[in-house]
């Protein structure tokens, strides 16, 4: 009988031994996809303090050793290194996993500039972030394509993005109008809109039509070397100088064309110019 | 013998006071005056156009101070650290992590070592740039004064700053795997 | 007891309000009214206007030429919520030019503290006995009479709406693009001076400021400033404002190099009004100052409450050496020439080959 106890207990002894010796330990996929939940599994046993220590996120919760924690896709939105640490009296063990972007979703695209002058090289130009739901930069290989229209031509240019990034740069077409871009990934697009605009103005002319001792000033139609008229609004500078002095006034284009009006006396000299653009030049006899 | 006793006591309690006020401010001395940590900023193979000397001066410093204040953000658990040199979702997440430290009694403390920085992207306009950055960081998570976790190994960020008005910002910080860059 | 109490404080009284008088210049300007020589019957003018008191100083003026009051007061107090109507006499300084037994002229440089600064106004005014007393004869005021008429005014207005997204890489509209088309450092006796013109080379609208920084040799700061009101903030597509920034008490060979920067913003603007600058002629003043001397015209038909005029003045190469400004304190009516002076300094009329001249505007929005 005494045999049988001795045996017995050294049969329990055995038994619980592993047990006893089972040192606390924590276990967690080394990736996973942004916003998707996982598993952390500890062995050991008693209850011990778990933390999830991520770019965005601290969890802190008591768990029983030896149990799975489930942690939510909400907790690993954002992707990066996570730390979980289980803690109890004995002391501290972790265990570091990545959580990876998910799958592209989301485009900041920024176009420049949002005004164009005509037939101007590489004056376009586009920067596509690729992101999944939770912003997470998508470092993986993707194509985005941009595809640009006015009027009605209409390209695309297809671009796969380097860590993320995808951009274009192209020169603005000879026509003025809105050249609409949209930058687009699977179901994902952003569109944008360039407003191309005249150039300088090319061959200022300006006619006088003398009345009394006034003169009326009026150009030809203002436009560019591309045949685009000149956007009303824009300034025009004339300049009259005769034997009262000099005379000028800045004045806006209205239908494309710029009229202004001196009084003279004598001989005059009337120039023309629009910002850095000079027209003709114009003497008169003048009545004084 | 009491007056001298009084007069210890007295001189005591000066020193003390003295004590208090200037421990009290010690730690916004040490924030200000801390260096910055160490960022070498090469740009060799940045496209699609190249880096000027000053922007890449201001990219160099704004990144330091930025990690500068993440680092004092985190062991002090003050969102507002953030302000000066965070925008976007970097921003949002740090300001989020800071939070929920604070909620948990949490804090993390940064040794950091010096940052290996090539700037990658800087896009044709100038209004984004991209950065691998290669960290030596020794990483130390307390739970009240229980250090819970410490770690000392290289690792990587892919960073997009943006410039604002007089300064760039770091706009996405993002820890990615070794094997990235 | 009492009633030795009450002396005292009406004696108290009485002797603090004749110090009150005494200080506020009362003995002055009792001397001022007496105008019994050419010089006092200006003095007397002058410390009305300073206070303000049109009714006597209009009692003070010959009315030989049969000028209104409310004319004299328009003259000189300002209508339309032009300059002067923000303005007060701050000082004056006299100096006779003619003098006879009945006939003097006196030079007057009135020296007004305005909205934007101090300005002078130099007039020659004559002066007439009558009796024992002299009397200004003030010029009768030449104001525009603009028939009645309409005048359809339909100039392009440019005006910004939506919101603009703070997000990140949403949709956004570039500010205007303007260029620095000039600058150049120009040393003065007691300043350095950065002059230049600037060019909005949009196709918008552009709100812009410039700001130079002054470099040392070794590339640190110096001093930093900018144009403040020496430039037109408001340029329309493809017009060019002069700018003029200053440097007081520093030296030329103090700067290595000069980085410029401009800040063009987006903003609404008018293509209205326009003002054209008529008979443009460098002359000297009354003070015999060089002078570049014009008149405003307002092409449209709103009142313009302040103008502003700036001139850029370029050597025989074409650079631009100097800018100048000047406040005009009349408002400009539509269709009446309102005249402008702004001085040239002695050097810079020596070297001067060339100009030009734009206005700044500034109308009070209507009620």
């Amino acid at each position: 009988m005494r045999r049988l106890i001795r045996k017995l207990c050294f049969a329990i002894v055995c038994a619980a031994l592993p047990a006893l010796s089972q040192k606390v330990a924590i276990h967690a996929p080394s990736s996973v996809s942004a916003g998707s939940s996982l598993a952390i599994t500890t062995t050991g046993s008693g209850s011990a303090t778990l933390y999830l220590i991520g770019p965005s996120r601290v969890r802190k919760q008591s768990i029983k050793l030896g149990q799975q924690v489930e942690i939510s896709g909400q907790d690993v939105a954002a992707s990066g290194n996570y730390r979980a640490v289980t803690c109890d009296s004995e002391g501290c063990v972790s265990a570091v996993f990545q959580v990876l972007p998910a799958k592209p979703t989301r485009l900041a695209f920024m176009l420049h500039p949002s005004r164009v002058p005509v037939s101007t090289p590489k004056a376009v130009n586009g920067t596509a972030l690729v992101s999944d739901r939770y912003h997470n930069t998508v470092i993986a290989p993707t194509k985005v394509d941009f595809h640009l229209s006015l009027g009605g031509e209409s390209s695309t240019r297809s671009v796969q993005s380097v860590r993320g990034i995808a951009w274009f740069e192209i020169g603005s077409r000879p026509k003025q109008g809105a050249l609409q871009v949209v930058a687009s990934v699977d179901d994902t697009a952003e569109p944008r809109v360039i407003q191309q605009v005249a150039a300088e103005a090319c061959g200022l002319r300006m006619s006088a039509a003398p009345s009394g001792h006034l003169v009326k000033l009026q150009t030809d139609p203002i436009r560019d070397c591309a045949g685009n008229p000149l956007p009303d609004g824009t300034i025009v500078s004339f300049t009259k100088t005769d034997a009262a002095g000099k005379s000028t006034v800045d004045t806006p284009i209205k239908k494309e064309k710029a009229t202004a009006q001196f009084e003279v006396s004598g001989p005059a000299h009337i120039s023309v110019a629009c910002g850095v653009v000079v027209g003709n030049e114009l003497t008169l006899g003048g009545r004084p | 013998m009491r007056k001298p006793l009084l007069l210890l006591g007295g001189l005591l309690l000066v020193l003390g006071c003295l004590t208090w006020i200037f421990q009290a401010r010690w730690p916004i001395v040490d924030v200000q005056a801390a260096s910055l940590p160490k960022v070498v900023l090469s740009a060799e193979s940045l496209a699609p156009r190249p880096i000027e000397q000053r922007t890449g001066e201001a990219v160099t410093h704004d990144y330091a101070q930025a990690w500068q204040d993440l680092a004092d953000g985190l062991d002090t658990n003050r969102t507002d650290l953030l302000g000066d040199y965070f925008t976007g979702e970097a921003k949002v997440r740090f300001t989020q992590r800071i939070k929920e430290q604070r909620n948990t009694g949490l804090r993390t403390r940064y040794q950091d070592n010096g940052h290996h920085v090539k700037a990658v992207f800087y896009s044709v306009d100038g209004g984004e740039m991209q950065l691998e950055d290669e960290v030596q960081l020794e990483v130390q998570v307390f739970d009240g004064q229980k250090m819970i976790y410490t770690s000392n190994s290289p690792q990587k960020y892919l960073v997009l700053m943006t410039p604002g008005s007089d300064r760039w910002y770091v706009r996405c910080l993002e820890s990615v795997p070794e094997e990235t860059f | 007891m009492r009633f030795g109490l009450t002396l005292l404080i009406v004696v108290l009284t009485a002797v603090l309000l004749i110090a009150g008088w005494v200080q506020a210049g009362g003995m002055k300007l009792r001397a001022e009214r007496a105008a019994s020589t050419p010089e006092e019957a200006v003095r007397a003018l002058l410390a009305d206007i300073q206070g303000h008191n049109w009714e006597h100083a209009y009692a003070l003026l010959d009315h030989a030429n049969d000028i209104q009051k409310t004319d004299f007061i328009r003259d000189i107090a300002g209508t339309d919520g032009s300059l002067r109507t923000y303005s007060s006499l701050q000082s004056f300084d006299i100096w006779p030019v003619h003098a006879d037994a009945t006939h003097a002229t006196l030079r007057v440089r009135m020296n007004w503290s305005s909205a934007v600064g101090s300005l002078d106004d130099v007039r020659d005014w004559p002066v007439v006995r009558d009796g024992s007393v002299w009397k200004v004869v003030w010029p009768k005021p030449n104001f525009a009479n603009v028939p009645l008429q309409v005048l359809p005014v339909n100039y392009l207005r440019w005006d910004v709406i939506g919101k603009r997204s703070d997000e990140f890489g949403s949709a956004a509209v570039d500010s205007p693009q303007v260029r620095i088309i000039s600058m150049n450092a120009v040393e003065r006796p007691d300043s350095v001076v950065i002059v230049g013109e600037v060019e909005n080379e949009d196709t918008v609208p552009a709100y812009l400021n410039v700001s130079a920084t002054l470099l040392k040799p070794d590339g640190s700061p110096l001093a930093k400033q900018d144009s403040f009101d020496e430039i037109a903030h408001s340029l329309l597509p493809k017009q060019v404002s002069p700018y003029r920034i200053d440097f007081p008490g520093i030296r030329l060979n103090q700067v290595k190099s000069v980085r410029m920067d401009v800040h063009p913003l987006l903003v609404p603007a008018s293509a209205d009004p326009v003002i054209s600058v008529e008979n443009q002629n460098v002359n000297k003043d009354a003070l015999g100052r060089t002078v570049l001397k014009g008149a405003l015209i307002n092409q449209s038909g709103q009142v313009v409450n302040i103008a502003q005029v700036l001139a850029v003045f370029y050597d025989s190469s074409g650079k631009a050496i100097w800018v100048s400004d000047g406040y005009v304190d009349q408002a400009l009516l539509p269709q009446a020439p309102v005249p402008f002076a702004v001085d040239i300094p002695a050097d810079v009329a020596n070297r001067m080959h060339d100009y030009h001249v734009v206005v700044n505007h500034y109308t009070a929005p209507s009620a």
